[in-house]
């Protein structure tokens, strides 16, 4: 279609410059026509009217027309004669018809057009509501014919001058933002993508672009402009309204190739829907898990370990507030609820400067907004949970709402079972989130979210585990002018746990756990010209910890209470970054970030002597802070450079350097993440880890950029991140300093990536070798691991394969599988035992020197989509699933225990056999 | 610490039943390939004295699955070294235990052991120096509502031993309350002809590893250091109670060795599980260097102090468990029953009711020998 559409706009505006505007009487049209092929009925409407008809041969080669018709005018012949098909016509004011498929085109010109060359004072036309008074005319009919419309933007732009287009990319139905969208020029090529709000700046010189549009899970669509000036332009774009194609692949098409940033992974919720999953519940962590340089340590665990990082090591943002443990049930389902999604970032290198605190990687996950025109719905019913969402707009156009949750039914489930165990077990969690936004005017916009998720579990009766999750975070954005706006922040988060023991009465007691965060930050972005984008900011966050309390429960407990002290600090930083387009080839991203922090008083430092292994025997002082005293600072800068080389039109090799602080460690000393992990702030005896990473990556299109292919490599450093002393206890530890040592870590890796963008088979297939090694040799030989030597970390994966498949039945039916296999984890495993000292001993290996069997698992999926039509009450779909297909027991986890007096090993699978899941979505 | 069921238990009982209803077999026994061939490495128990017997046990590490008692390492030659000095060889009796005479080492030379096994490889501990344990001040207890709490203190004037280790011996006297006045032999009933023991004595070695520095303090003073506990209801509190603490001056290294070996092999099966570490201690192989060994040999002397607490001594609204309550009250088999219960000798009958029956119990209610010896240790009073 696209020639066609080509060939007939040239020739229309050519005509349009070269005619007049006369309008003249039709001509009337008598004629017999039995099976005509449509060219010669086309030659001879052309010979009795005088008109020209335009069409694309390929389109009408199968259509025969028979037609009878006496003294008709030309307009009612041709109605008759395609209106079984799908063929369309547009007759313009010259009577040159335009025959096209699906869609007429719109021959009518804006208002304006012509004054191009005459007037140089015209106001700039308010382009939304030209597409306002059009939109009568239907949504398909609506989009093509803003896409054809030339618009005249700005004025008083000096000739060649450089001017600033700006504006927001929305969804025309909803009206929410479209996160991520390209906007670009292919010629001279310039472009840039929207932010969090949906909002463009892009700079070009005066004159006439087409600029294209690109984004997850909408329409490629562009607008045809004339910039004569600084000036607005508000995009609506239709949503890609089949949910089973692969719209994120199709967003990412040239942004491959042509975008600056490298070791980005980008996932809109509908890819996410695509993956099977075990309880039939879209789940972003599982998702997420499936990209190259992913791995976790086992099959339910979300503890992610990206590009050989730790799990501490990730900076997992819920609209800007920080989320602690991002699990619920031990990690079966993530604490997202997958319907207020809309999309999720992840950052594994070339972290923007924008964000630190994390050494590995950000992993962004965004809400949606909310409908702003109208009250809609969506929920599911899965085996295990329901959900349900409510959206709509509080002002139409300005603001909305939505508020979403999530809940378990286990514990109904649990009590039917015929063993008085699982009746005495609970499991259950919840999860909300409410969302506000609003548009105050034109420079000012409010959001606000609210966001709570719990858990709670009890397994074979005495022992009560729960944990919560608390966020909000509230940002206020300010357009200082088209090519200025900043963003203000404050964000508050609290994660704690709680598991209390009632098995005995005399030792019932409670272990609590708790952090606070609560951050404010200012971010603003800058759009000078066309060759600059420039980000700046400061931010603070104070944090308040509770590392750990017993007590104890009920009046006959004997349990004394211990209550570690708190722990406080500020964490500051400021950042500069500066993306350089320095010719069409070649742009850097210039970037730092300064970080301060300071731990604070009140508290009591233990002084070790310094030539000796820290014990609790090597205290040799303690010093007491007061209140707001700062006990330690730490400080450095984060270097944060990539740049980008286009090789060709369709490949392009960018590389990348950062480096990342991190002030805050995750202590667990189980190889997965457990909610009785806890966080630990740097202080006086407590460095903050430091990692550096360089990356280099090739990135090709193939066949006209259906066919996306990356190889990246990266090599990443590693210093004073927490690793245990052997037999380190963390829980309760009044001076945790002495079970923990700084380790250093090396991580290498290739990570391979083919996406198949569009088409009935589409998906992706990435294969990483990568290596995770951590070497503890400092201090003395005791506290030394492995005699110094690197060891493989708990996720070294070296060899990782994974397949996403989606298949395409119909517009109705399709199919997923997803297939994986990695190697094993490594392992610690006792070798052997012997009698020393009156008791038995256990020999074991190095540690991290063996390795669990391989990880082989593959899923299928089946989605039924109700029927497409779009004035439905409700709409509906079915996914059916099978997780685990082969039944292979992939282990979770090997342990030993001793039975009178031998020592047995066991391997834990947690899906030992297939598990069919059917899950019911709805939308209205 | 409380102690939580592991974490891998419970994830299975809550995966495997309740969340996949009942779906079978999430826990297999599993043994690694790395776990087929256990490692056969020689293991060396002991220290050598130096101011008395030395006795060191040889035996092999063994699969980790195995029921049986550990291989021992016997027909070795084993002796002492001085370094650049005279051997001293020591003599195998049982199997894999190997004893000198009572030696002196002389506190200026450095000894090791060395071994050359049946396979024809050789061992030997690095050099140590010899530690001389100064002695032991006093073993003392106390009571608190909690139970019994029994402490070490000693300390070194020189402040040259710093590091202590303690080991210890615990005797209690073990008294049935039921005593039967018949047997049942041959399908009849007579009076007892060899009555049971009134009394035995119930013996145990410690298992733990007890270990104390004083590096941080001003003096070489250990004070109260808390070696064995018992709750107010302990069995072993009854009667008379005994135990004989050894104590043993270490080096820093062989002190770090047992703090390793503790902190890795006595905990096992919490959610709260350390790391588990690789150590092995002093003892090399001379012939092969990827031949391991385990074990630490010290040289030092060791101090000894026995005491007794009587149940007389500890508070009297104690209220300590007999250790034979289940036995209270006896059964009663009717006349009728009496072949089919006494021919099982392990029902014991303990005096006729006429009209009824017989009173029986079972044979652990009324021979103390199960639970420990009758033959009455030497240093009991």
């Amino acid at each position: 279609m696209k020639p066609l559409y080509t060939v007939a706009f040239l020739l229309f505006l050519s005509l349009c410059a070269l005619t007049g505007h006369g309008q003249q009487p039709d001509k009337l049209v008598t004629g017999d026509f039995v099976r005509v092929p449509f060219e010669q009925f086309a030659s001879q409407l052309e010979a009795q009217t005088a008109s020209r008809i335009y069409f694309d041969p390929a389109v009408v080669d199968s259509l025969l027309v028979t037609l009878q018709v006496q003294q008709q005018p030309l307009r009612s012949v041709l109605q008759q004669a395609l209106q079984n098909t799908a063929l369309r016509f547009a007759i313009d004011a010259d009577n040159h018809v335009f025959i096209t498929k699906g869609t007429a085109i719109d021959t009518g010109l804006m208002p304006g057009f012509f004054q191009q060359a005459t007037s140089d004072n015209t106001m700039a036309t308010r382009p939304d509501e030209e597409q306002t008074t059009t939109q009568a005319e239907g949504r398909s009919r609506y989009v093509s014919a803003a896409e054809y419309k030339v618009y005249e933007l700005g004025t008083g732009g000096a000739d060649g001058g450089k001017v600033t287009l700006a504006g927001h990319i929305r969804d025309q139905k909803s009206g929410e933002p479209v996160i991520g969208a390209t906007i670009y020029s292919e010629s001279p090529s310039i472009g840039t993508s929207t932010d969090q709000f949906g909002y463009y700046s892009l700079t070009l010189p005066t004159g006439r672009y087409d600029l294209k549009v690109r984004g997850l899970g909408i329409k490629n669509t562009k607008r045809q402009v004339i910039l004569r000036g600084n000036a607005k332009l508000e995009i609506e774009v239709e949503e890609d309204i089949t949910p089973l194609k692969e719209v994120v692949i199709e967003a990412e098409k040239d942004k491959n190739v042509s975008g600056m940033q490298m070791g980005l992974d980008k996932l809109d919720i509908k890819t996410m829907r695509q993956v099977p999953t075990a309880f039939g519940e879209t789940d972003i962590l599982r998702v997420v898990l499936t990209l190259p340089g992913v791995k976790s340590v086992g099959e339910s665990s979300t503890g992610l370990n990206v590009r050989g990082g730790a799990t501490d090591q990730n900076l997992i943002l819920f609209n800007d507030a920080t989320i602690y443990n991002p699990a619920h049930l031990f990690g079966f389902f993530s604490a997202f609820n997958p319907d207020i999604l809309q999309t999720v970032e992840l950052y594994k290198s070339a972290i923007p400067a924008k964000y630190g605190g994390r050494l590995s990687s950000v992993l962004e996950i965004t809400t949606r907004e909310g409908n702003k025109k109208k009250f809609s719905g969506s929920g599911g019913i899965g085996p295990l949970t329901s959900r349900l969402t409510l959206e709509g707009p509080i002002v139409k156009d300005r603001s909305a709402f939505i508020i979403s949750g999530r809940s378990s039914y286990s514990d109904w489930l649990l009590r039917r079972l015929n063993n008085s165990s699982f009746r005495n077990s609970s499991a259950a969690f919840y999860d909300v989130t409410a969302h506000i936004s609003h548009k105050i005017d034109d420079k000012n916009s409010v959001y606000a979210t609210g966001y709570l998720s719990t858990d709670r579990f009890r397994l074979a009766s005495d022992t009560t585990y729960r944990y919560l999750n608390q966020t909000a975070s509230l940002k206020w954005r300010h357009n200082f002018n088209n090519q200025f706006y900043g963003v203000l922040t404050g964000a508050y988060s609290h994660y704690g746990y709680d598991i209390t023991s009632e098995q005995n009465e005399v030792n019932a007691s409670r272990l609590q756990y708790a952090i606070n965060q609560t951050s404010v930050r200012a971010d603003f972005s800058y759009f000078p010209n066309s060759r600059h984008t420039i980000d700046f900011g400061v931010s603070s966050q104070l944090y308040h910890i509770a590392p750990g309390s017993l007590t104890p429960l009920g009046a006959e407990s004997l349990i004394t209470p211990d209550v570690l002290q708190k722990e406080q600090a500020v964490e500051s930083a400021l950042y500069f970054s500066d993306r350089i387009d320095i010719n069409q080839r070649l742009s850097v991203s210039l970037g730092l970030r300064y970080s301060l922090f300071n731990a604070l008083g009140p508290s009591d430092v233990y002084r070790y002597a310094s030539n000796d292994s820290r014990t609790e025997n090597s205290i040799i002082d303690t010093v007491r802070y007061a209140s707001g005293k700062v006990l330690a600072t730490y400080h450095g800068p984060e270097y944060r450079v990539s740049a980008r080389y286009s090789l060709t039109d369709n490949s392009s090799v960018k590389a990348s350097y950062n480096r990342t602080r991190q002030y805050i460690h995750q202590l667990s000393n189980t190889a997965s993440v457990s909610p009785t992990d806890i966080w630990k702030l740097s202080d006086y005896n407590i460095r903050p880890q430091v990692g550096d990473q360089y990356s280099i990556g090739y990135y090709r299109n193939l066949k006209s950029n259906t066919i996306e292919a990356s190889v990246e490599t990266y090599y990443k450093t590693l210093y004073d991140f927490v690793d245990y002393k052997s037999g380190a206890t963390l829980i309760l530890n009044h001076h945790i300093e002495t079970d923990i040592v700084n380790a250093r870590g090396k991580a290498y890796g290739v990570e391979v990536l083919v996406k198949k963008l569009t088409g009935k088979i589409n998906g992706w297939v990435s294969y990483t070798y990568s290596r995770s090694l951590v070497q503890v040799n400092a201090g003395t030989p005791s506290d030394q691991i492995n005699g110094g030597n690197y060891y493989p970390s708990n996720f070294d994966k070296p060899h990782d394969f994974t397949l996403i498949g989606n298949y395409r039945f119909s517009r109705r039916f399709s199919s997923s599988l997803n297939f994986t296999y990695s190697t094993g984890r490594p392992i610690t495993l006792p070798l052997a035992k012997y009698y020393v000292g009156n008791s038995m001993r256990v020999y074991y290996s190095d540690r991290n020197a063996y390795r669990v069997p391989d990880y082989l698992r593959a899923d299928l999926a089946l989605n039924i989509e109700g029927s497409h039509k779009v004035k439905k009450l409700a709409h509906s779909s079915w996914t059916i699933g099978v997780y685990n297909l082969t039944g292979r027991r992939n282990p979770y986890s090997i342990y030993f225990k001793s039975e009178n007096g031998q020592i047995k090993g066991y391997k834990l699978s947690i899906f030992g056999q297939p598990i069919p899941t059917v899950t019911y979505n709805f939308k209205f | 610490m409380i102690r939580f069921l592991s974490l891998p238990l419970r994830l299975a009982l809550l995966c495997c039943g309740a969340l996949l209803l009942l779906l079978p077999g999430c826990i297999d026994p599993y043994m690694p390939d790395g776990l087929s061939g256990p490692p056969n490495y020689l293991v060396v128990d002991g220290f050598l004295n130096s101011q008395g017997v030395t006795s060191i046990k040889l035996s092999r590490t063994y699969a980790i699955d195995a029921r049986t008692a550990p291989p021992v390492e016997g027909r070795a030659t084993v002796a002492i070294e001085q370094e650049a000095g005279p051997r001293i060889p020591l003599q195998e009796a049982p199997a894999g235990t190997y004893t000198s005479t009572s030696l002196v080492l002389n506190p200026a030379r450095k000894y090791r052991l060395h071994i050359l096994t049946q396979d024809g490889k050789q061992y030997a501990s690095s050099y140590v120096a010899v530690k001389n344990t100064p002695p032991i001040d006093s073993v003392t207890w106390k009571t608190s509502a909690d139970g019994l709490d029994i402490q070490v203190n000693t300390h070194d004037e020189t402040n040259n031993t710093q590091y202590y280790r303690w080991d210890y011996d615990e005797t209690w006297e073990i008294i049935p309350l039921l005593t039967p006045l018949l047997e049942y032999v041959n399908n009849t009933f007579r009076p007892i002809t060899t009555p049971y023991p009134r009394i035995c004595w119930g013996n145990q070695n410690s298992t733990a590893i007890d270990l104390a520095k004083t590096t941080n303090l001003s003096r070489d003073i250990i004070s109260k250091h808390s070696l064995r506990s018992y709750p107010a209801t302990s069995e072993r509190l009854r009667h008379t109670y005994s135990i004989l603490v050894r104590q043993y001056a270490q080096t820093q290294d062989e002190y770090r060795y047992w703090e390793m070996l503790k902190k890795n092999t006595e905990n096992i099966g919490t959610l709260f599980d350390p790391l588990p570490s690789q150590i092995t201690g002093n003892v090399r192989c001379l012939t092969d260097e990827s031949e391991l060994a385990m074990g630490y040999i010290g040289a030092y002397s060791v101090q000894q102090k026995r005491i007794f607490i009587r149940r007389a001594q500890l508070p009297n609204d104690w209220r300590v468990s007999t250790g034979y309550d289940i036995c209270i009250p006896p059964d009663t088999v009717k006349y009728e029953d009496v072949r089919g219960t006494f021919n099982y000798k392990l029902n014991i009958p303990l005096y006729e009711i006429p009209g009824k029956g017989y009173l029986a119990t079972g044979l652990d209610c009324v021979d103390c020998r199960l639970r420990g010896t009758s033959v009455k240790p030497s240093f009991w009073p």
